[in-house]
């Protein structure tokens, strides 16, 4: 035993703890197991086992078919062509407005900060029928742009709210010295605020992609056309009336959600810290 | 730090086009030649440049038509994108964007299609009660031309024009159907010396049979709850007959009547008290419960004809179907049949190719290979019907044979008093003691709905 091994069992509450802590995991980890489990038998042999058995046989071909005939292959990309401009537009303009709100002193700044915190308070649901009509009326309806345009905004409210509070913790000098020396706002937003909010930022693309490319509500309120959909109303049109496509579905589901784990795998450490953000002054 | 960073935020950028990029490629070893279609439009849209647009178009000069459909399970999937590739075949000039939406988003959205500037054209939907909601809120057009021009007014029964139609008007084509039954397996009921019940009293004897052998007789499954409206939907119209059924539908006779409270107490109070369905059936989806049926640990179960798309293929033959037992020789027979169809959107911006369309799904040619691909039963008449299969022509005959068709208890009636009423049953399943309070309480429901209108 090494020596990590031996502190683990060095006392009964600690193995006791550990056992535990192996047995949560396992609980935790048991619907992803059985995820894995679906997508590799098929339908009938669910039907005649149930949903937890050791399949009859096995195959791959379900991955394949939610590539192909289930339209991954064009719903995937789509995910992306949504998620990356609106990360992008909300990130930038979120810390435009969250320098202005965290630096600058002026009549209103308070109540435009309460503005955009309580935007994020309101639940989603209730904006459903005015965005339709918005966006109907613009010649938005059925247009990715459109479903862009509306991620970009309602994601604004929080981005802003964190970005302005971690802002608060540059020290202001910084900032002074540049001014002094001559420097305009936007340099100083762009080459002094940013990269010392970078960790911030990187937390923060993280969930934000996380939300945006999960999103499944709005884009089938927006979206009408199957050919513009992303992975997740993709997906649940497999959903049958009478039958369910289950192996399929899942399939799908598992590499729909490739993109994510590698974002968490890469992005992991700043997401961590991003959790702490403002926790200490 | 910062660099690494950088490097990780390209990397995943990269990662995207390449998944991105991967997709126009896939297409070549896809066969289904539809989804090359459905690629291309993704292409062009994709490409920013208006030019390249403007010259595919020119290529292909072709009109659009949208369509959406709620036909989401695998196998009429299959046939719907079929339909649409033969459709296009046989129309060159004419290109239909056809988008599949999951069926139950498909029943909200359709209030966001329907009242949108540019609605799909061409739309899936139910026939009856559902269609006439829309009917009547002037969203669906009027389509009695296409009526004329394509001959149905002679060639669909009567019952189907009389469906489709409000104030002489026809704004709906139904176009496929199915037939309700009580399925059962046959080799179940051989072992025991069993045969299929026609009476009340001989389905109870069936049931006694079952249990006494360690079959549990009845499979439901009523997690969702539609399940336990065939049950009412069948008892009631045995019991009192189709006609005071579809009148409960419409809010023109009460629920507090005691002949709606007979249904429950005589009739489907003793199937639950008796133990004759399974137990904990609100544990199981209705497609959850079929595994009793498939392990035989239950005989019986009362279910539309899509049941047999999802019974393991290798199995099918050990299953057959009845109708319904007869309660009452004296009253009609009702036969639950729901019908599903195609509507225009009213504001629909290509009304005449959207007409040629649909021209198309009700002729004998579309519906012949709907009915030939799927075992649903055609509209139109004229299709040739000495193909089908045993149980085709058995279903056929089960619906000819009825004096009555009703749709479904949750097509029937309004959506709001299906939403109660299905509360109701499920309550009712929970404490058949309850009957008095649960109709009661319903009557209050069909009161405030029926007299707002």
């Amino acid at each position: 035993m090494d020596n990590t091994t031996k502190k683990f069992f060095s006392s009964p509450w600690r193995s006791l703890g550990f056992f535990l802590m192996v047995l949560i995991t396992m609980i935790w980890l048991l619907p992803f197991a059985t995820a894995l489990l679906t997508s590799v038998r098929t339908n009938d042999d669910i039907l005649e086992q149930g949903f937890i058995a050791i399949p009859h046989e096995w195959t791959l071909g379900n991955f394949r078919t939610a590539w192909e005939r289930g339209g991954l292959s064009r719903y995937l990309p789509n995910s992306f062509y949504i998620t990356i401009p609106a990360l992008l537009g909300t990130l930038l303009l979120s810390s435009l407005s969250a320098y202005a709100l965290a630096r600058f002193q002026f009549r209103g700044n308070r109540l435009l900060f309460f503005l955009y915190v309580g935007g994020t308070m309101l639940p989603f649901q209730v904006l459903m029928l005015p965005v339709f009509r918005l966006t109907d009326a613009l010649g938005l309806y059925d247009k990715q742009l459109g479903l862009i345009i509306f991620h970009t905004a309602f994601q604004l409210g929080f981005c802003t709210f964190l970005l302005r509070n971690y802002m608060r913790t540059v020290p202001g000098e910084i900032l002074e010295a540049a001014r002094i020396d001559g420097c305009k706002e936007f340099r100083i937003w762009w080459q002094i605020m940013m990269p010392l909010t970078l960790p911030a930022i990187a937390a923060l693309a993280t969930l934000e992609f996380t939300w945006i490319f999960n999103d499944y509500l709005w884009s089938i309120v927006l979206l009408r056309t199957d050919a513009l959909k992303p992975v997740t109303a993709g997906l649940a049109t497999l959903q049958g009336q009478y039958v369910m496509d289950w192996t399929v579905i899942v399939a799908g589901a598992l590499i729909a959600t490739i993109p994510t784990v590698l974002l968490f795998i890469f992005l992991q450490r700043y997401f961590i810290e991003g959790l702490t953000l403002g926790a200490t002054k | 730090m910062n660099k690494k960073l950088f490097a990780l935020l390209a990397l995943v950028a990269i990662l995207s086009t390449v998944l991105a990029s991967c997709a126009p490629a896939e297409p070549e070893v896809v066969t289904v030649e539809k989804t090359v279609e459905v690629e291309k439009i993704v292409e062009v849209e994709k490409t920013v440049e208006v030019e390249k647009l403007v010259e595919v178009e020119k290529l292909v000069d072709r009109r659009v038509v949208l369509y959406n459909s709620y036909m989401s399970d695998p196998a009429p999937r299959e046939a719907d994108a079929e339909m649409v590739k033969m459709f296009e075949d046989a129309n060159p000039e004419i290109s239909i964007q056809h988008s599949t939406v999951a069926h139950e988003d498909f029943k909200q959205a359709i209030r966001a299609y329907l009242t949108a500037s540019t609605p799909p054209d061409v739309m899936t939907w139910f026939a009856g009660n559902r269609a006439r909601f829309f009917i009547d809120k002037g969203l669906i057009m009027d389509i009695s031309d296409v009526w004329e021009s394509e001959g149905w007014v002679d060639s669909y029964p009567a019952g189907f024009k009389a469906m489709s139609s409000v104030d002489d008007k026809q704004y709906f084509l139904p176009t496929s159907w199915y037939w309700w039954a009580v399925y059962y397996r046959k080799d179940i009921f051989e072992q025991y010396g069993l045969t299929p019940p026609e009476t009340w009293e001989e389905f109870l004897a069936v049931c006694d049979t079952l249990q006494e052998n360690g079959v549990t007789p009845i499979a439901i499954g009523t997690k969702y709850r539609w399940t336990t409206a065939a049950w009412f939907d069948y008892l009631n119209m045995r019991v009192n007959g189709p006609e005071f059924h579809i009148n409960l539908m419409l809010g023109k006779e009460k629920y507090d009547d005691p002949r709606v409270a007979a249904v429950f107490n005589d009739y489907w109070a003793p199937l639950i008290d008796n133990g004759y369905f399974i137990d904990d059936p609100a544990a199981y989806s209705w497609s959850e419960a079929l595994q009793f049926l498939i392990d035989g640990e239950a005989a019986m179960y009362l279910m539309g004809d899509f049941l047999r798309d999802s019974y393991p293929d290798d199995k099918e033959g050990d299953l057959d179907f009845f109708r319904f037992p007869i309660i009452d020789p004296s009253v009609p027979v009702g036969e639950d049949a729901p019908t599903d169809g195609y509507f225009i959107a009213a504001n629909s911006q290509h009304p005449e190719d959207a007409k040629a369309f649909l021209g198309y799904l009700g002729s004998v040619e579309g519906q012949q290979y709907m009915a030939d691909t799927l075992g649903r039963l055609p509209t139109n008449m004229d299709v040739d019907t000495s193909s089908f299969t045993e149980m085709q022509q058995k279903g056929l005959e089960l619906i000819q044979g009825a004096d009555f068709v009703a749709q479904f208890y949750d097509r029937d009636t309004t959506p709001e008093m299906a939403d109660e009423g299905m509360n109701g049953f499920m309550e009712f399943w929970a404490n058949t003691d309850k009957v008095a309070d649960i109709l009661s309480r319903l009557e209050l429901t069909r009161e405030e709905i029926f007299v707002e209108e």
